[in-house]
């Protein structure tokens, strides 16, 4: 696609999203803020059990650890890349969802919402597959329990996002968000792409590091 | 074997994956407003994360 038509497309989709009332504006405007705000909230929550992590790592002489059972093995880092794989296309099934809302283009919205939806619980049903055939547990050692802990509480923030995006998939169908008017939409989709992100540090962390 | 099927399975998921996102923030790049600035960001680190499976599929990363 030319530029010029990219930026003529931009144009017409920011003239509708600052064509509404003042009054709806500032809220909105305040709304963001405080929900990139609560963003920033997670990425402290999520630092911390992290540098936890890291600190268990670095406290001992060898990592994977060493148990009375021998030296536990590394995570499966085939079957994990698949599955964050399927995670970082429902991102981009999100933004193509909120692409084609904002193009007032509503059925495509509605086939990549569902796609999205497919693809949260696709990965969801597979971290439930990993954690049944992974090498450890949450109390035998420090890596099961880091491991559990961080990949189980991303897990549940995966889970209310599934919940929040087919509560948005019938809030849109309902009529309840307008061409000008989608602040819901736009907090799904960030709220989406964060927990997109947090997986790329634990995939890093678990997996690759 | 089967943990190369996978890592295949993977690499050519994480290409499309990850060319769709890029694609995605190019098309956005001219974009402005904190929502979308922040959903670049997002994409950015997405595209990162795509790149990351790629290395681990070639045993560059985790291997």
């Amino acid at each position: 696609m030319a530029v010029s038509a990219l930026n003529a497309s931009h144009e017409a989709v920011h003239a509708r999203y600052e064509s509404v009332d003042p009054l709806y504006r500032e809220v909105r405007d305040i709304r963001l803020l405080g929900f990139v705000l609560f963003l920033i909230s997670d990425v402290v929550l999520f630092s911390m059990f992290i540098f936890a992590y890291l600190y268990l790592r670095n406290s001992v002489p060898n990592w994977p650890p060493i148990t009375t059972a021998g030296q536990l093995p590394r995570f499966d880092v085939a079957f994990a890349c698949i599955n964050s794989c399927v995670l970082f296309g429902s991102g981009a099934t999100m933004h193509a969802a909120m692409e084609s809302w904002k193009h007032l283009n509503k059925p495509a919205f509605n086939l990549w919402m569902l796609a999205t939806i497919v693809l949260g619980i696709g990965f969801l049903s597979g971290q439930a597959y990993e954690y049944q055939h992974v090498p450890v547990t949450w109390t035998g050692s420090t890596m099961g329990a880091s491991f559990f802990t961080l990949t189980g509480m991303h897990g549940f923030h995966v889970f209310i996002g599934v919940i929040y995006l087919i509560t948005l998939y019938i809030q849109a169908n309902r009529g309840v968000y307008t061409g000008s008017k989608y602040f819901g939409l736009t907090a799904g989709t960030l709220y989406w792409h964060f927990v997109d992100v947090i997986w790329v540090a634990l995939f890093y962390l678990f997996y690759l590091m | 074997m089967a943990s190369n099927i996978e890592k295949g399975i993977a690499f050519v998921l994480a290409l499309v994956v990850g060319g769709t996102t890029s694609f995605q923030l190019y098309k956005d790049w001219t974009t402005t407003g904190l929502d979308n600035q922040v959903t670049k960001l997002l994409l950015g680190l997405m595209a990162f994360g795509c790149l990351l499976v790629v290395l681990a599929c070639f045993g560059i990363l985790g291997g």
